[in-house]
């Protein structure tokens, strides 16, 4: 009994949720991300976006926005300094790899069936179920955290996110005809969508 | 509890189960407790730094035998404590249990490490004692009591509530207890101290506290160092905006207390009266690093190897955390997570023959100023050289609900992190 335990153990650690962090050099670079994304990327929390299985030309791209403040945030700037002194190949194909689960987060059943048909909109760009397009640049929003979608469409809104970066024109003029209560709607359909 | 043989002990350890029925009781154990068959890492301290060395130790090599030492059976974090003493949350929504930890194959005992015997590689817990490869040396702060005259005497009395526990919770309760009208006092020792933004987050919590349920009440700041020492703007635009209450005194280092007449004195000879006092003394690393020799000449701090975190003193052993002196660091929770990381990582390669990757901690740190709004500092490093060296220090603009929302995010993944 205790020798099939004791072999159940060290299979559930060998084929952990994530590479070993002896495997590869990524994963070592990526060891201070997981304070705030979680372990491999996957953000348990309702702030911060899930990275596991991002997109590596869009982490490319944030990675080099948030670092020349194109993209503000106090928060991510410092960080993401470090991930292009590090290298921010081997970062984004390690948290490219991992494998990407859902949010675990529940959302309001009412607001994602309203968020549901208000997402029409959405889907010229993000696709009929907010999968996104990842040759275009735009992102795969399905199982996000609903706090992080709110806030990131908040920041959209109020031209607080990229200000003056041309590709996000027509998504802020967009965003500004929906009301602030359909953006809470909207984060929290494509958060559950599975 | 029954006499358990030391193959039945080792049966179950193996599996890694077993050893929490072990956890409570209060049996001695005499000579080699768990006799090593492979290799072996010791963590001492099941904290931020411990605990985080200790579950990235196996998940980096499985194979590694990880035993960690921790004298309580429950961790309570002191990030988000200071919401405790405000009543915004509860002392049980930021307890937790090492059950993750033993998931991951980490044999948890909640023992006490009394010495370092660095020649034979041995820990002792008492009678008692573990083999171990590499020991991993996280044990935190502890407290310089004679440095303040008449506390050593009163240690039971005046609170700290600097280790988050049953001192949160009792000095929240004699804050709830004093009059309205009466005078709260908190001191701040000299730095260096754990959590440089903490007694100001602190001052934050009881003011804003103050200021709707006891409105006549003033807060008293006794700072010993000659401004907020930490996210010093913000800190003080949210003081002069929002809590007239708060009486600041910079400069003014506590050197005496007499609670029989419930005055504190500074260096200068102030004497300050209070109602309720919040006395954070000055601290040092703990005391088996005391004990360890792992301190400097002024036996307050461990100097690291800054890739490994290996001690300077001593072979083998690594210190992570707030007892660590020398990094261009604040002695915080996130450091000591990212510091265990590291270490462990670091640690596993050296066990497999294999060079460290270079890797630098990140700290980002939050600060509550009401109950809905935080401010954050945040530090990037890098390694240079072989020693750490900051990229950046970046603060909010001002204190926010989204700061507030992203402190949460960050308070639930790093305990996750660290802990499942």
């Amino acid at each position: 009994m205790h020798i099939v335990l004791g072999m159940l153990v060290v299979l559930v650690a060998a084929s952990g949720a994530f590479a070993g962090p002896l495997d590869t050099p990524g994963a070592t670079k990526a060891l201070t991300c997981s304070a705030c994304h979680g372990m491999g990327g996957q953000s348990p929390s309702n702030a911060m976006p899930i990275i596991a299985g991002i997109d590596r030309a869009y982490f490319k791209k944030a990675i080099e926005d948030y670092a020349t403040g194109k993209r503000p945030s106090p928060e991510m700037e410092p960080y993401a300094k470090m991930v292009r002194d590090l290298g921010v190949d081997d970062v984004g194909a390690y948290f490219a790899a991992q494998p990407r689960r859902p949010t675990s987060l529940p959302v309001n059943a009412a607001a994602a069936e309203r968020g549901k048909v208000a997402a029409a909109q959405c889907a010229v760009c993000h696709g009929p179920d907010g999968r996104g397009d990842a040759a275009k640049g735009v992102p795969d929003l399905r199982g996000q955290p609903e706090g992080y979608l709110r806030q990131q469409m908040i920041l959209f809104k109020a031209d607080k996110r990229s200000p003056g970066d041309p590709n996000l024109t027509a998504l802020k003029a967009l965003m500004k005809t929906i009301p602030d209560d359909t953006l809470r709607d909207l984060a929290a359909y494509f958060s559950s969508v599975r | 509890m029954a006499t358990m043989t030391r193959r039945q002990f080792l049966r179950t350890s193996a599996g890694g189960i077993g050893l929490g029925a072990l956890a409570g009781c209060a049996a001695p154990m005499t000579g080699d407790v768990a006799p090593k068959s492979g290799r072996r890492v010791v963590v001492i301290g099941g904290g931020w730094g411990g605990a985080s060395a200790a579950k990235y130790l196996r998940l980096s090599d499985p194979s590694i035998d990880v035993v960690l030492l921790e004298p309580n059976e429950r961790f309570v974090s002191c990030p988000f404590s200071n919401l405790v003493l405000s009543g915004v949350r509860t002392l049980d929504s930021i307890t937790f249990d090492y059950r993750g930890l033993r998931r991951h194959g980490v044999k948890v005992m909640h023992r006490e490490a009394t010495a370092i015997e660095p020649d034979a590689k041995r820990v002792r817990m008492g009678d008692g004692y573990l083999q171990y490869d590499r020991l991993v040396v996280a044990p935190g702060i502890e407290f310089q009591w004679d440095q303040v005259e008449g506390l050593a005497q009163a240690k039971d009395t005046v609170l700290h509530a600097w280790k988050a526990g049953p001192q949160t919770t009792e000095l929240a309760r004699q804050l709830e207890s004093m009059a309205d009208g009466g005078v709260f006092v908190l001191t701040v020792p000299p730095i260096a101290y754990r959590c440089p933004p903490g007694p100001y987050e602190r001052a934050c919590q009881v003011a804003w506290y103050l200021k709707t349920k006891k409105p006549r009440s003033k807060l008293i700041v006794l700072d010993a160092n000659q401004n907020v020492v930490s996210k010093t703007a913000l800190f003080r635009g949210v003081w002069s905006k929002d809590y007239p209450n708060l009486d600041y005194r910079p400069s003014s280092k506590v050197v005496k207390v007499d609670p029989s007449v419930r005055e504190v004195q500074t260096e200068i000879g102030d004497k300050v009266k209070y109602d309720v006092l919040n006395l954070i003394p000055p601290q040092r690393a703990g005391t088996i690093a005391v004990q360890a020799d792992l301190v400097g000449a002024d036996k307050r701090w461990c100097e690291v190897n800054h890739l490994t975190y290996e001690s300077v003193k001593v072979k083998d052993v690594h210190v992570v955390g707030d007892s660590t002196i020398g990094l261009p660091v604040p002695k915080s929770g996130n450091v000591a997570n990212n510091m265990g990381k590291v270490a462990a990582v670091a640690i596993a390669s050296l066990l497999n023959g294999k060079q460290p990757p270079p890797m630098a901690p990140g700290n980002t740190c939050y600060s509550w100023v009401n109950d809905r709004e935080a401010i954050a500092v945040v530090n990037s490093y890098r390694i240079a050289d072989g020693k750490v060296v900051q990229i950046e220090q970046k603060l909010t603009p001002g204190p926010s609900p989204e700061w507030g929302q992203n402190a949460i995010g960050w308070a639930t993944s790093i305990w996750n992190d660290m802990l499942a």
